[in-house]
């Protein structure tokens, strides 16, 4: 019984990413879109929480691009076409509003 | 069958919109009979708070509507434990009875509902 955590603010600004983690089960995934992709810059305190999540974090790519960021963490890149199917394969989506 | 939602409530109550909206979806899903429970979660456990007076804000009661919840059918109330904590608060501090969760129980609660909605 997998969640999609969806996040779309900065974590910069705004604790919605360190709430997210703190109820994240194992199986869960979280998928940064929007300003959260600011969370994965190299080097910042964001970017090291993310890293232990690996192959259950995902980012739409045309927002790291348009922001031109590179991660250095392991993150699968998606577009908008794998976002809908990953709201899909997984039972419910958790949109951080 | 109904689906069941969890709604999320993370925001403080006077802040903005975000209490009242969330309140709303509870108030309009409970009146089609939709199994809904609701957990209060960082700031949003401000909601809870007992002995607030919004008449000094100009703004309308919120525990008054959160207190009627068991009447549309909303019974199922949760409150952070973690988030109490980081704001120095009690469970005994809340004029609205909730259950509070240790964050290992968050997750599970979560796997509970079909849909889950966080404002």
């Amino acid at each position: 019984m997998a969640t999609l955590h969806v996040l779309s603010h900065s974590p910069f600004s705004d604790s919605r990413l360190e709430s997210c983690l703190r109820l994240l089960a194992v199986n869960d995934a979280l998928l940064l879109c929007g300003d959260a992709v600011y969370g994965t810059v190299p080097g910042t305190p964001a970017s090291a929480r993310l890293a232990p999540l690996a192959n259950r974090l995902y980012a739409l790519s045309e927002d790291l691009q348009g922001r031109n960021i590179e991660p250095d963490l392991s993150i699968q890149r998606i577009d908008y076409a794998r976002f809908v199917q990953l709201s899909i394969e997984f039972d419910r989506v958790n949109t951080w509003l | 069958m109904n689906k069941s939602m969890l709604i999320i409530n993370r925001q403080s109550p006077w802040s903005g919109p975000g209490a009242r909206e969330a309140l709303d979806i509870a108030l309009a899903g409970g009146a089609f009979d939709l199994p809904l429970a609701m957990l209060f979660l960082d700031d949003g456990v401000f909601q809870l708070m007992s002995d607030q007076q919004p008449a000094q804000l100009e703004q309308k009661d919120l525990a008054a509507n959160l207190r009627a919840l068991p009447m549309f059918g909303i019974d199922e109330l949760y409150v952070a434990l973690g988030s109490l904590d980081e704001r120095g608060l009690n469970v005994v501090d809340l004029g609205i009875p909730a259950q509070p969760l240790v964050d290992s129980e968050l997750s599970a609660l979560i796997a509970r509902f079909d849909h889950v909605i966080t404002l």
